[in-house]
């Protein structure tokens, strides 16, 4: 353990409550996802196709014109 | 903090709020997505395969690594570029703690090129860039890796194994010269780009 010692009085963010509890009341959030959670789908899907369209082009454009070493 | 002080719009969301139905719906969907583009590569991976005949650098044969400089294909007159008779070129390298022998070897421009390497200590590593060459150089074994350079230049060769406390100085280089220029080339010349 650290010896020094400060007057400053540290808080973690959790400390306060708008920074961890959701800013929506639990009926709105209910009907925001009621029909699953699309937005999370969504940006989890761009991410995704994000990373497919890397892997094709590096192995379409990169790896296949340089051919074969075997 | 009490519940009662908690002002409601600020209190944590219960959980189950998405009914388990939907929750059951999208874990699917989401499975289906990943297993078919799972799928997709399999098959982009398996059909270009055997289209374009790529398979890893399996060579599996056997050198004595105590015997090599005294006969057989890696002593040392006969290490560096050779011309085949079918105009490709084999080059025959050894890898040691902390070298590549010769450390520089000239070869032509779009030709086939074979790369033949041993170790006579450790386990090195063998990798040109801008190719798909990368092998790993493990003694008492014959590495074999076929390419064809389309742009003249110098490519540095790193050993990308680490072999010991000089592996950070264990560098190569192939020279790649036109076609020309290759045939131009004394006998010796051919071989290796060694500094004499």
């Amino acid at each position: 353990m650290s010896d020094v010692t400060s007057d400053v009085t540290h808080h973690s963010a959790a400390a306060s409550l708008e920074h961890v509890a959701a800013p929506i009341s639990s009926d709105d959030a209910a009907e925001a996802l009621k029909h699953g959670p699309r937005g999370a789908l969504l940006v989890a899907s761009i991410a995704v196709a994000i990373i497919l369209a890397g892997w094709l082009a590096f192995y379409f454009l990169l790896f296949l014109p340089r051919g074969s070493i075997g | 903090m009490a519940e009662a002080q908690i002002p409601s719009l600020l209190r944590p969301l219960p959980d189950g709020i998405v009914p388990a139905e939907q929750i059951a719906r999208t874990e699917k969907r989401w499975l289906l997505l990943m297993v078919g583009m799972l799928a997709a590569m399999m098959v982009v991976v398996v059909v270009t395969g055997v289209t374009h005949a790529i398979r890893p650098p399996s060579n599996v044969e056997t050198i004595d690594p105590t015997t090599l400089h005294l006969s057989g294909e890696f002593v040392e007159s006969n290490l560096g570029t050779a011309p085949e008779p079918d105009g490709s070129l084999t080059v025959r390298m050894i890898a040691d703690q902390y070298a590549f022998v010769p450390d520089c070897v000239n070869v032509a421009v779009d030709t086939p090129v074979k790369f033949r390497l041993t170790s006579t200590d450790v386990i090195h590593g063998f990798l040109l860039p801008a190719t798909n060459v990368n092998t790993m150089v493990v003694p008492a074994f014959v590495a074999e890796v076929r390419t064809r350079f389309t742009r003249p230049g110098v490519y540095r060769m790193p050993c990308n194994e680490f072999c010991g406390n000089g592996h950070h100085g264990m560098w190569a280089r192939v020279n790649v010269v036109p076609k020309e220029q290759f045939q131009a080339l004394a006998p010796t010349e051919r071989s290796s780009c060694v500094q004499r």
